[in-house]
């Protein structure tokens, strides 16, 4: 095997339990986002685009459709014949099947997959955010400053800090202190989960905490406040720019919003760093001549009859008469009948909407994720109303 | 079953009448319905039917043409057995399609391939033909030749075994057919020659007029139906084009539009192809705009086809009609002035 300076892991095993339905036959990281990428684009594209071409990717819940969409990687220009994309799934011995326990544990799993290519250093990422992020700028600052292992962090406002993992710093950006969800944060920087470790370190480490019976098997809750308290040189690399955990209903909406207004800060039309995703073969979009689209994004394979407005449409989807959707994330192949109103819902792949139908969120902060369990509930009722 | 067939593209037709948009690509490969090549609806109704192993046989301006085809992923084609082969000759005259003298220069194709059965076609036919289907009829009416027709016209698309067209192109010199078109049309052969009537969409792409019309008659939706259809998509040139944005102000009517564009202002009867972007308070109308183009601000479009990378600066007008499209060229620019 060919030696790789830098070799990526990303964890794709995340069950996303607050996504509900989305996530009942789907691992997170294949949940669609953006009107044709899935959120495990994101983080491939980036490490295309940054150069990295050897990505293990591990998985655990769901991963059918996963493992069927990320297949040899040729969509992300992974295919190669030295390094590429390879799936790790959990180990199957020859008594048991033994789960990931943790995110460190995970990697501890796989340990012979990063031996196969001896790297310098490895990266550590996860399959659950919305960023563009260059990590070949991240593992310069690494080596530049010598250090054992960089994380990613980015400002989050301080109201909000106590969600995240905090990572307290001094002057020169070293790691004195980490903390998860603190509720008096002393600090507003939060780690994004994007680690570079030097592979002596990664290696030594997840020895030392596989052997713990104590520990979680965690990075953030085991392997990092092991290194800080083992005295090795944590620096904390800061990210500008957008980065979106879409790890609830809202959010997941909210990002997708994000993408409409007049200049996003997240540029999918970025010929220099682009999204790429496994295209489906549909024809282009149709619209109507009783069609009205404004401010939408709305990809190939739809038929529009109906008026849309500030929506996201994956493909295949289709509109019908009379109908209209608002603040609305239409994902694949989804039919919406006539004289349907929607507004501020997100409608999983594959479904049916009856004619008629009327969903929309009553409170403010609502979002409705539609379900067959919720439209068999409208049937009863006139007007379909919630 | 049809991987008993071998497909054969005849890409090598120049066309005068199709100049304006065919001075650096071959027919085969000049853009099509938003996102295709004309090349992409017969290769891709190869590959629905079964087909494994395709030769394309090109000749005029074949640098596009290859790119766009690579090697055969987007196809399914890039096989370790059989798969895309690739056969320009540059320096034959070819007269008509299916030249013998053409095949001949590549007649170790012929003699490797093991399938039984060959489906001869020319790259400019848009539509959605099951191959298999006839195949079939060929080989219950044990016809030497089939034929395929639609309306009464051929198609330019003809099945036979592969022994048989081997013979032919062996024997070009003493019968003197320089094609297959030449044996065809010979009464006095004894062949069995069949007709095959096609009764779905064709459209035969020949023109600068029969491209436009064709092209806008796709906006009839009983018309694309035939032509994309779920079990028997058409493949093309994959490209990593972000959904297409409608911007506040965009008025769509009665349009196809592919992925990547950013749409400002109103577009009417049209069909807008990959990356194109359309500024505010422009109207475009029974339009045809290709890839990468850019139209400006405040701008009127009628009855135009604007090629590749074309950039047309704010507030330009232009019009055709409806049976002299105004065509511009890949690559260039046109402005207000330029134009008064």
């Amino acid at each position: 095997m060919i030696r790789k300076k830098c070799v990526a892991m990303l964890l794709a095993g995340g069950k996303g339990s607050r996504l509900n339905s989305l996530t009942k036959n789907l691992a997170k990281p294949a949940v669609p986002f953006g009107g044709k990428y899935r959120i495990i684009d994101f983080t491939l594209s980036n490490c295309t685009n940054s150069g990295i071409d050897t990505v293990g990717v591990l998985t655990q819940y769901q991963p059918l459709e996963l493992n069927t969409y990320i297949g040899i990687g040729s969509a992300w220009d992974l295919d190669r014949k030295n390094g590429g994309v390879t799936v790790l799934p959990p180990y199957a011995e020859s008594s048991e099947v033994r789960w990931y326990k943790g995110t460190a544990n995970a990697i501890y799993q796989h340990l012979n997959y990063l031996k196969q290519y001896d790297p310098e250093y490895v990266l550590i990422l996860s399959g659950d955010h919305i960023y563009k992020m260059n990590y070949s700028e991240m593992l310069e600052y690494h080596i530049e400053k010598k250090a054992d292992v960089t994380i990613s962090v980015i400002e989050v406002p301080w109201e909000e800090a106590s969600r995240f993992g905090i990572m307290n710093t001094n002057e020169e950006m070293e790691i004195i202190e980490f903390e998860e969800k603190p509720v008096h944060p002393k600090n507003n920087l939060a780690s994004m989960g994007i680690y570079i470790f030097k592979w002596s370190i990664l290696k030594e480490f997840l020895e030392i905490d596989n052997c713990n019976p104590e520990s979680s098997h965690d990075f953030g809750k085991d392997v990092i406040p092991l290194l800080i308290e083992k005295k090795k040189r944590l620096v904390a690399y800061p990210f500008k720019g957008y980065w979106k955990d879409v790890g609830t209903v809202k959010s997941l909406w909210e990002a997708n919003m994000d993408l409409l207004v007049e200049e996003p800060s997240l540029d999918l039309f970025d010929h220099f760093w682009r999204i790429y995703s496994v295209n489906p073969n549909e024809p282009p979009q149709y619209i109507a001549p009783s069609a009205d689209v404004k401010e939408s994004l709305v990809n190939e394979g739809c038929i529009i009859e109906g008026k849309v407005e500030k929506s996201v449409l994956f493909q295949g989807v289709y509109i019908g008469q009379e109908t209209t959707i608002k603040h609305s994330v239409i994902m694949p192949n989804t039919v919406i009948g006539e004289n349907v109103y929607l507004e501020k819902v997100i409608v999983p792949p594959n479904m049916e909407i009856p004619n008629g139908t009327v969903i929309y969120a009553r409170e403010q902060d609502d979002v409705i994720l539609v379900t067959e369990e919720l439209l068999e509930n409208l049937k009863g009722r006139e007007g379909g109303q919630r | 079953m049809s991987k008993l067939m071998l497909g054969i593209i005849d890409a090598t037709t120049y066309k005068e009448e199709m100049k304006d948009l065919t001075f650096n690509r071959s027919i085969a490969a000049v853009p099509f319905a938003g996102r295709y090549r004309l090349i992409d609806f017969v290769l891709s109704n190869m590959v629905n039917s079964g087909i494994e192993s395709v030769a394309i046989f090109p000749k005029y301006q074949y640098r596009s043409l290859m790119d766009h085809l690579g090697s055969g992923k987007n196809w399914d084609l890039n096989r370790k057995r059989d798969g895309l082969f690739f056969f320009p000759s540059p320096d034959l005259p070819v007269p008509q399609i299916g030249s013998f003298q053409h095949f001949q220069q590549h007649i170790d194709y012929f003699l490797r391939s093991s399938q039984k059965y060959a489906l001869i076609c020319n790259s400019y036919t848009v539509c959605n033909m099951d191959y298999e289907a006839i195949l079939q009829r060929h080989i219950e009416n044990k016809c030497d030749i089939t034929q395929i027709r639609h309306q009464g016209k051929s198609l330019n698309m003809f099945i036979l075994e592969t022994s048989l067209l081997l013979e032919l192109i062996s024997t070009q010199q003493q019968t003197g057919y320089q094609s297959i078109i030449d044996v065809v049309h010979d009464p006095t052969n004894q062949l069995t020659i069949c007709d095959y009537e096609y009764s779905g969409y064709v459209a035969v792409i020949d023109s600068i007029e029969s491209y436009f019309l064709h092209s806008l008659e796709l906006l009839r939706p009983n018309i694309w139906k035939q032509l994309f259809l779920k079990s028997r998509p058409i493949y093309t040139k994959v490209k990593d084009e972000p959904p297409t944005r409608y911007m506040n102000g965009s008025n769509v009517k009665n349009s196809m539009i592919a992925n990547g564009c950013i749409i400002e202002g109103h577009v009417e009867n049209s069909i807008i192809f990959r990356s194109v972007k359309i500024g505010k308070g422009t109207v475009i109308k029974n339009s045809i705009i290709m890839q990468k183009s850019q139209i400006g601000d405040q701008c009127q479009l009628n009855n135009v086809i604007i090629d590749k990378d074309v950039r047309i600066s704010d507030g330009t007008h232009l019009f055709g009609t409806k049976e002299q499209p105004f065509v511009i060229q890949k690559g260039t620019m046109q402005g207000a002035l330029m134009n008064s």
